[in-house]
């Protein structure tokens, strides 16, 4: 724009005067120039973010990708503690579940419908849908597997105890520290030693000087104690739940009363030789379910003395 | 402009018309672009700032759902792997009630991913992989090395007189057992599970749910199917020759006679809980000229090295047996 003043021909009165932009026409002006410099913003602006992407398209997309390492370990931790689990269902299978004659859990759940109140429909319609399914169906088949192995291992320490329980109440030590026992548990005999008539002989007897102490083979409830007058002489017959009971005759005397609770090892009384009995002898029964079954099979005969009495004093110390 | 205008030129003292070369014409057309284009970048800045282009909008709303999505599992995650550790901690202690000894530790018990780094002495040096890889190498042959040479003296027995040995003597396991997690109590002192004394465990116990097959390990003469109540139950003893005989106990059902032909991997019976045993499992033993020996030391044909120690860890920890 040269400098100076301008100035127009007023044609009228044939002079020169000085011409000064009106505020309209200066209005105009700046207008037409915001008006023309807008369209050329916009036409400029379309080019290049169809040549370049904005810097705000840039860093969101860097933005993008490290949600996308984000995800990728997620899915690796999601991995590892599915692998542990399976570890640990594997281990609970074989180790446990088979002891304690449980169910074992199959391997793998079905696939699809894991349950849950997921709806993957709510993340349909991204760039990213793929890997956000994916992740997340991984996640909730975890949860499921983790709710699994919660619940089994409830089963299980519940049973263990159960278990536990019973092992400490079935009759399952020699009732006196005696190595030779006499006969071979039950059999028929032709010539009972005493009536002479042919009979049944029910238990396993062991010979034991008066006096040998006899101990409750299984933890559980005395039910009956005394000469019945049944040719057992004195005897304690003990229940230990489970179906089984025991019964222990000829004593000289005993220790406890009915309805007392015993453990396994705890002294009931001492041998003798009453009842209809040849000589100083223990005669041990067990019972499963009112019938009679081998003491025999309920113990090995491998214990010496001294083990006999390590075991008792492990039965019997107070922090067992 | 349409008016025509002019300029008051002092020296002539008259009025110029003003024309507009073509030089002053495109420098005023530049200066218009240059102009222009300054306030577009000045606009497109400002509405870059205040609005976004519809890509932009699509990432951002991308980038507020992966958000989402993440923080929400990313939370839950921690639960889960609390969860995670006390499942873990519950198994270990029914470990110790029914074992009564120390769990050993599984693949998985180091935190982090990865599991147990050995060789962490060996990090931060240059070329740390290289040496932590070198490192594991020489720890796998010496590993093969010990399991070798405690085989190989049997071996060199066996090797002199050629295949029917080999394919006789006990070499596998009697259950399947890959990942090992069925070894329970080894061979040696073991505390009884009812008397809890030391006791001598003549043979090795597997876990097994009753049912599960038994095999054969080795070709032979099935020279004993017992069915018995006491002490080792149901039984089967087999004559492999060359000294060795095998035995499997507390079998719930026999698949053989006695003086049937069997072949290492034959089914033989099936484990039980029969005659003194506290839970279903195979009890197996290993005699060479009627002496009790380690049956771990006859699995050669079915471990590598590794299997190998971890299952002579596990066999030696599991301190209490269930017969």
């Amino acid at each position: 724009m040269p400098k100076g003043k301008k100035y127009i021909l007023d044609k009228g009165n044939l002079q020169f005067l000085q011409h000064r932009s009106t505020w309209g026409e200066k209005l105009i002006r700046i207008s037409l120039f915001f008006g023309v410099s807008l369209m050329l913003t916009a036409a400029y602006g379309f080019v290049f973010d169809r040549l370049f992407g904005s810097p705000k398209e840039e860093l969101l997309n860097q933005r993008v990708e490290v949600m996308k390492l984000r995800y990728s370990l997620l899915e690796r931790k999601i991995d590892y503690s599915s692998e542990v689990l399976a570890d640990l269902r594997a281990t609970d299978n074989a180790s446990y579940r088979s002891i304690l004659d449980l169910p074992q859990i199959p391997a793998s759940i079905e696939e699809g419908g894991s349950g849950g109140t997921f709806k993957f429909g709510d993340l349909t319609g991204y760039m990213n849908t793929d890997m956000m399914v994916a992740v997340r169906s991984k996640f909730e088949d975890l949860r499921t597997e983790t709710n699994i192995q919660y619940n089994s291992l409830n089963e299980i320490t519940a049973k263990v105890e159960e278990w536990k329980d019973m092992w400490e109440h079935l009759p399952y030590i020699r009732p006196v520290n005696v190595i030779m026992p006499l006969g071979e548990g039950i059999r028929f005999r032709e010539h009972h030693p005493v009536l002479g008539t042919p009979r049944w002989h029910f238990g396993q007897d062991f010979r034991c000087p008066i006096g040998t102490e006899v101990y409750a083979t299984g933890a559980g409830t005395v039910y009956a104690t005394g000469n019945g007058n049944d040719g057992y002489g004195n005897k304690v017959t003990i229940e230990h739940g489970y179906g089984y009971t025991s019964l222990y005759a000829h004593l000289s005397n005993w220790v406890v009363k009915p309805g007392q609770k015993v453990k396994r090892g705890d002294m009931i009384g001492h041998s003798g030789n009453t009842g209809v009995s040849t000589g100083p002898h223990l005669h041990y029964q067990i019972n499963l379910f009112g019938e009679h079954v081998n003491p025999l099979s309920y113990f090995a005969d491998n214990l010496t003395e001294e083990e006999y009495f390590q075991m008792l004093d492990y039965l019997t110390s107070p922090s067992h | 402009m349409p008016r025509t205008k002019y300029k008051f030129n002092h020296e002539t003292l008259s009025y110029d018309r003003i024309r507009l070369g073509l030089k002053q014409l495109v420098l005023k057309l530049f200066a218009y672009f240059v102009g222009s284009l300054f306030l577009a970048g000045l606009y497109g800045f400002i509405f870059a700032f205040i609005f976004d282009s519809p890509k932009e909008r699509a990432l951002k709303r991308e980038i507020e759902q992966l958000n989402l999505q993440y923080e929400l599992m990313n939370r839950e995650m921690d639960n889960v792997e609390k969860v995670l550790g006390h499942l873990q901690e519950t198994d270990d202690n029914l470990y110790r009630t029914i074992f009564e000894s120390e769990p050993v530790p599984s693949t998985y018990r180091e935190g982090g991913i990865g599991g147990v780094n050995r060789y962490e002495e060996l990090d931060g040096f240059t070329n740390t992989e290289l040496i932590t890889e070198t490192a594991m190498r020489l720890d796998k042959i010496r590993k093969k090395i010990y399991i070798q040479s405690k085989s190989f003296d049997e071996l060199i027995v066996l090797a002199r007189e050629k295949g029917e040995m080999l394919r006789s003597i006990p070499a596998i396991q009697p259950v399947s057992n890959k990942d090992l997690k069925r070894t329970a109590s080894g061979f040696g002192l073991r505390i009884h599970p009812i008397y809890k004394i030391s006791k001598f465990h003549s043979g090795m116990d597997f876990t097994a749910p009753t049912g599960t097959d038994v095999y054969a390990t080795g070709n032979g003469v099935v020279k004993t199917v017992k069915s018995q109540r006491r002490e080792l139950g149901n039984h089967i003893i087999i004559d492999h020759g060359f000294g060795y005989q095998t035995v499997y106990a507390h079998l719930d059902a026999f698949n053989v006679k006695e003086g049937q032909k069997v072949k290492r991997g034959d089914i033989i019976g099936f484990v039980g809980n029969t005659g003194l045993s506290t839970a279903p499992h195979l009890h197996y033993e290993v005699l060479l000229n009627n002496r009790y020996v380690d049956p771990a030391l006859y699995y050669f044909n079915d471990l590598t090295a590794d299997e190998y120690d971890r299952m002579a860890e596990i066999a030696l920890k599991s301190g209490q047996t269930f017969d």
